[in-house]
């Protein structure tokens, strides 16, 4: 079983990127409680594929494997800047995000429809993890890699405007700023897994992991820990189980994410009781 | 010697619409006052004007350029899901200090001891944040703004939802903090009677109206009734001073209906 697996190894470096990426973003994300920001972004990322494969159909492309990954980035960016510049007047915070969400999904639809390539249907659900390339692998590398090092780099300039952003302003932080570095690093990621992981995924691990943290700990340092290793968990159990079985990997990685936060949630009642 | 803040014909307000006009007072050093009024009257504009992340629609606020404010949020305004011990909230206070992309030293961690040490706590510093009591909860960010060795301490509603002895024992910390280590402190609150046994000077608010004097000069019954409206009686009691509405008498009530 676990020969079928290696056959597929570039694919799971590849899901193992990934979900590092969004495991350690998602605490922000959860803690935020800007989880249906993050749906909002990976809809619209999703949207942009859909956007360049339309393109593509209709003979107008660059060229180039990328296309549809940068297509998505810039989308995804424009989305970036709507979110992290506040509200909008009348309509609520929540609502904006609703919008965004329902029309990116539609739009998405629409222009996948009318796209001349059929392969792509799957990004809206369990993307296409299977297909990853090493040089997928090295390209998520590189966006991840710089990602993680401004987060550690800037740790405690975005924990304090993400805890208490009034106090913040007062001790001269440019909070916008921060929101902006946040929201800029979360857009990335989130544009340069989609094309593989798809919205389901992406999704999933914006949220279960850093979940599957905040049961297991009571620090910054293990939230970040234990969310970083229940992604790589579900990213290596769902795939590993998905390739034998030939089930979709994204959803099995998806499922596996889900059950990493039941034994977190039963792990803690059972601490909780000795 | 200037003036930490200086307010001079400031109209404060949010886009066109003026919620204070034309409203002047000094916040000296060494200043022990209390912004006081109903919620909706216009403090927290206040505050924000003197805070800087309000501009003033005309006039100026002036603010002396070695200000630095130790700001004490209100206690819901953070977010308590989040996985801090009480030391690492207390050393936010530090975090502009040790500097961008930099992380606190040893030196850094004594200080937020000392901090802790000094509202009483020190032995909380490595429980959760949202494991305390509302009291504590409050010690540690007045901790946390006492670590930035500010110049004026800024409370927003320190004592919102405390029980009574924990509002005394805030209060005293306040005034202990301001009389032993001669701080500079700004205090703002709904309750009239609370604060006005504690702070030096008052600064009303009351729907669009302002009016800043020492505490004598506003707990009176003739100021309090005009800034109020409805007649209001200052009764002294064991030494502290109590303001409550008069009765309407039953000729007035009619009068009303």
């Amino acid at each position: 079983m676990f020969s079928t697996v290696l056959l597929f190894r570039e694919a799971l470096y590849g899901a193992l990127v990934i979900a590092l990426a969004c495991s350690v973003l998602g605490v922000y994300v959860v803690l935020r409680r800007i989880v249906f920001v993050g749906a909002a972004l990976a809809q619209i990322s999703s949207a942009g594929i859909a956007l360049a494969l339309w393109l593509a159909g209709l003979g107008l492309t660059l060229g180039g494997e990328a296309e549809p990954t940068v297509v998505s980035l810039l989308l995804t960016l424009v989305a970036v800047l709507f979110f992290a510049s506040g509200t909008r007047g009348r309509i609520p915070p929540d609502a904006t995000i609703g919008i965004t969400y329902s029309v990116a999904a539609a739009v998405g639809i629409l222009l996948i429809a009318k796209a001349a390539s059929g392969e792509a249907h799957d990004i809206f659900l369990s993307g296409n993890i299977l297909g990853i390339t090493r040089r997928n692998t090295l390209v998520l590398l590189a966006v991840t890699v710089p990602v993680l090092v401004l987060h550690a780099v800037f740790y405690k300039e975005l924990l304090f405007v993400s805890f208490d952003r009034e106090t913040a302003r007062t001790l001269g932080y440019n909070v916008r700023g921060w929101d902006l570095l946040l929201y800029l690093t979360l857009g990335v990621v989130i544009a340069s897994a989609m094309q593989f992981a798809g919205v389901m995924l992406v999704f999933n691990f914006l949220v279960l992991p850093a979940v599957t943290g905040l049961l297991l700990s009571h620090t910054m340092r293990g939230v970040f820990f234990w969310s970083v290793v229940s992604g790589l968990v579900a990213a290596f159990a769902g795939f590993s189980l998905s390739v034998p079985f030939d089930l979709p990997s994204g959803s099995a990685i998806s499922a596996a994410s889900g059950v990493m936060v039941i034994l977190a949630w039963f792990g803690r009642r059972i601490v909780a009781r000795s | 010697m200037a003036p930490l803040v200086t307010f001079d014909r400031a109209t404060l307000g949010y886009g066109r619409r003026a919620v204070l006009t034309d409203i002047s007072f000094e916040i000296p050093e060494g200043d022990f006052l209390g912004l006081v009024g109903p919620n909706g009257a216009g403090k927290t504009t206040i505050l924000r004007a003197l805070l800087g992340s309000l501009e003033p629609l005309s006039g100026t606020v002036t603010r002396a350029p070695t200000l630095r404010f130790g700001y004490v949020p209100q206690r819901d305004q953070v977010d308590y899901n989040f996985p801090l011990k009480v030391l690492d909230v207390v050393m936010m206070g530090r975090y502009d200090r040790i500097g961008l992309g930099r992380r606190p030293t040893n030196d850094d961690r004594r200080r937020a001891h000392e901090a802790l040490d000094h509202v009483g706590i020190d032995r909380l510093a490595d429980r959760p944040l949202a494991d305390l009591s509302g009291g504590q909860k409050q010690r540690t960010l007045i901790a946390r703004a006492l670590v930035g060795e500010p110049n004026v301490l800024v409370l927003d509603e320190p004592t919102n939802g405390m029980d009574l002895v924990a509002t005394t024992q805030i209060l005293g910390l306040v005034r202990e903090l301001h009389e032993r280590d001669g701080l500079t402190v700004l205090m703002v609150s709904h309750a009239l009677n609370e604060v006005a046994n504690y702070v030096e000077r008052i600064a009303l608010v009351v729907e669009g109206g302002f009016r800043i004097g020492t505490t004598d000069e506003i707990m009176t019954e003739q100021a309090l009734s005009q800034m109020y409206g409805i007649p209001v009686e200052v009764d002294s009691f064991d030494g502290h001073r109590i303001v409550v509405a008069r009765r309407p008498t039953s000729e007035a009530t009619a009068n009303h209906v």
